[in-house]
């Protein structure tokens, strides 16, 4: 390290080619060019050259060509390159100072920004942590009220049955419906959408507290329609027989069902198309819960 | 003395004609003012020599100012004005401290 490489600022260590040149300072460079040196060496490395050939060199072939030194300035030509370079100070300092209060109030801007969205994100987050709280806090009340037994875990229960929105098991009866042994090709034995309907109404109006049909839980928005040949509850097709089971009391449930409109309806279908109708008291009955549940009214609280 | 003059002229008229660079133009005003910058020192360098020569001081302005110009359009075409920009920058300011440095010389004789 010490040996190997000449320092870097020593000029008398450096070998110079050419012998002292004509009375002027060199410049105290790695390799000093020698100012009367006409002819640039080609070997030189990149940065050498370019120190080298600052633009004297010009000068210096424009005097050698032109023996007895140089013209002072003077001409017309030289006045207008100098007015030009102080035309362009100018007009770049009169930019830069014309740039400054539109970068400064882009910059000011952008700093707004900034600290907009942050305070929006800090409210955000603020929102999500509320909230979080709110959603512990209705889990922590939800999981009281089923595990309680009082007044409110009843109505809740209550209200997710009548609703549909749990599986429900309890008393009941189930009846198996089921088309006119010698329907066939005629349909005046067959059991309609209407039918079903009639039978569904008759049993809420009998008192049920919950009725599925061949397992597809009702809710009060569940259709009952006919599709093709085929009867469709919420939209999925059924196959004969039937079975309708309802959530009531066993004992009640068919007796005040005779004593509807549909009942005797049905009892008509029977005697007068053959149309099988069949119910049996249950001591359970478990209803699955209804497929859909959109709320469609409630809207979510808007955020504070 | 012309030469204040006239750099004097151009400063003023430049500072209240308030002439309007075009947009397009604009990026290459900095780098045309080093290389003038350039040019200038070298003059002066030449100047103090005793080797001044007009001619030579304005074809190398000129030259100075549109091929810096050039390079850093080039370099913007290509996608690498910043780094060419730079490269006009750091060779123009070698330039200029070296020229610089020669004139510090003739004046202060040290």
């Amino acid at each position: 390290m010490t040996t190997s490489t000449p320092p870097p600022g020593g000029d008398a260590t450096l070998p110079t080619p050419t012998p002292a040149p004509v009375g002027d300072a060199t410049p105290p460079t790695p390799t000093p060019p020698p100012v009367g040196d006409a002819t640039p060496r080609v070997h030189d490395d990149l940065l050498t050259s370019i120190l080298k050939g600052a633009v004297d060199q010009d000068y210096e072939v424009a005097s050698q060509s032109r023996r007895g030194g140089g013209r002072a300035g003077g001409t017309l030509t030289f006045l207008v390159v100098v007015a030009a370079f102080g035309i362009l100070l100018g007009v770049s300092a009169l930019e830069t100072e014309r740039a400054e209060p539109v970068q400064a109030a882009e910059r000011a801007e952008l700093v707004d920004q900034i600290h907009a969205r942050q305070d929006r994100l800090e409210g955000l987050h603020a929102t999500l942590t509320s909230l979080q709280d709110e959603v512990t806090e209705r889990q922590a009340t939800l999981a009281g009220l089923l595990t309680d037994d009082d007044q409110l875990g009843d109505q809740l229960r209550t209200l997710a049955m009548v609703a549909a929105a749990t599986e429900s098991t309890g008393p009941g009866v189930t009846i198996t419906v089921d088309d006119a042994p010698d329907a066939g090709r005629v349909t005046s034995g067959r059991v309609r959408d209407h039918d079903l309907q009639l039978l569904v109404n008759g049993l809420w109006q009998a008192g049920a507290e919950g009725i599925a049909i061949n397992g597809h839980r009702l809710t009060s928005l569940t259709s009952i329609r006919f599709a093709g040949n085929a009867i469709t509850v919420a939209y999925r097709s059924l196959t004969p027989p039937y079975v309708v089971e309802a959530i009531g009391d066993p004992d009640t449930l068919p007796a005040r069902y005779l004593e509807t409109q549909a009942g005797k309806v049905w009892q008509s279908l029977q005697a007068n198309f053959g149309v099988q109708f069949d119910m049996r008291p249950r001591d359970e009955v478990t209803l699955p819960a209804a497929a859909n549940q959109d709320l469609r009214y409630a809207r979510q609280r808007a955020p504070r | 003395m012309i030469a204040v003059l006239g750099l004097l002229i151009g400063i003023l008229a430049g500072l209240f004609l308030e002439p309007t660079v075009p947009e397009a133009l604009q990026p290459y005003l900095p780098i045309a003012v080093v290389a003038a910058l350039d040019a200038v020192f070298g003059g002066l360098r030449a100047h103090l020599d005793g080797i001044f020569d007009d001619k030579v001081f304005v074809v190398s302005f000129v030259s100075n100012v549109l091929i810096a110009a050039v390079i850093v359009y080039l370099g913007d075409q290509l996608g690498v004005g910043g780094q060419l920009s730079t490269g006009v920058i750091v060779v123009l300011g070698i330039r200029i401290f070296s020229n610089v440095a020669a004139i510090r010389r003739h004046v202060f004789h040290a």
